[in-house]
């Protein structure tokens, strides 16, 4: 077996596409179920039984959406410091996209906007965690790097 | 680049330095699991030795140790292909047995070590080939095999008594 096959392998297995395809599933799926239960919550009267079960079952698509991405961020692939970076601040973006267009949906309809505020304020929490814990990695190992480089 | 600059330089994402690593590593993987398993399995094990230390090098702790790390995923994948064929005794289970005499350290050069090794059960030839083809050091050799620095050094000398047995046998 020569070195360049397992070069290939190694960069098949390594390669930050899955990740993010992965990141962006999860996200989508997060994202979108998000607005979807803001936008069914904060809906002013009942809704007829055929737009509930939409509403259902798009919830349910992007509840698969989620379990898709989190299986596949969450894999044994390796999570090296910069993809967990880069997947930090696209965590980060969505968060604060979601809870911009959930809230202002809410304040608009006039219900359901502390519900609003308290989910957006959990994801924007949870990812700044994710972010900043990357951060500290990424120069954790480049202090390392240059105190290895002296 | 030395060994743990380029072992960081993949913890931080670097694609490039995964391929020099690859490159600077390939070599001394193939050759012990190929001492291990013979030339007919040793590519597929070799493959999951690489997928095994991708996946785990983001969490390896110490970059100076990598080569015992390294040896450690593929001692364990070569195992693992040794229980499934021989059953649990292969590699890890059982006693040690008593030391042989041995008068021959300064006498074994490589080749011998080649011709002889495949004749060796695992145990022994799997110390031979880590000390003697990797170049590794006897408290690498230790951890790697899971055992006491003692133990190393009595299976290390017995191993080489049981080669010289080997040689001897040969016409």
């Amino acid at each position: 077996m020569k070195d360049d096959e397992i070069i290939a392998l190694v960069r098949a297995e390594s390669s930050p596409w899955r990740r993010l395809r992965g990141t962006v599933a999860l996200l989508g799926g997060l994202v979108g179920g998000t607005f979807l239960i803001t936008l069914w919550a904060t809906e002013p009267g009942p809704l007829p039984d055929r737009t509930r079960l939409v509403f259902a079952l798009l919830a349910l698509i992007c509840a698969g959406w989620t379990a898709f991405g989190a299986w596949s961020v969450l894999g044994p692939r390796p999570l090296f410091a910069l993809d967990g970076l880069v997947a930090g601040w696209l965590a980060l973006a969505a968060s604060l996209a979601t809870t911009a267009v959930t809230v202002t949906v809410a304040a608009d309809r006039g219900t359901g906007l502390a519900v609003a505020i308290a989910a957006g304020a959990l994801f924007i929490g949870a990812s700044a965690a994710i972010t900043v814990r990357a951060h500290l990695r990424f120069r954790k190992i480049v202090r390392e790097l240059a105190r290895h480089r002296d | 680049m030395d060994n743990e600059s380029l072992v960081l330089r993949c913890r931080l994402g670097d694609r490039a330095a995964l391929t020099e690593l690859v490159r600077a590593w390939h070599e001394p993987v193939l050759t012990y699991v190929r001492r291990m398993l013979g030339p007919g399995r040793a590519d597929d094990v070799t493959q999951e030795v690489w997928v095994a230390v991708v996946r785990g090098l983001p969490r390896l702790k110490d970059p100076a140790r990598f080569a015992p790390w390294l040896f450690t995923i593929a001692r364990r994948a070569v195992a693992t292909r040794l229980r499934a064929e021989y059953g649990e005794a292969a590699l890890d289970a059982g006693a040690e047995p008593p030391a042989v005499p041995d008068g021959t350290e300064a006498v074994l050069d490589r080749a011998e070590l080649f011709d002889g090794l495949a004749a060796l059960p695992p145990r022994e030839r799997e110390i031979l080939v880590l000390f003697y083809l990797e170049d590794l050091s006897l408290e690498d050799c230790a951890e790697i095999c899971g055992i006491p620095l003692g133990t190393a050094k009595s299976r290390l000398h017995r191993a080489r008594g049981l080669l010289r047995g080997q040689l001897e046998e040969k016409p």
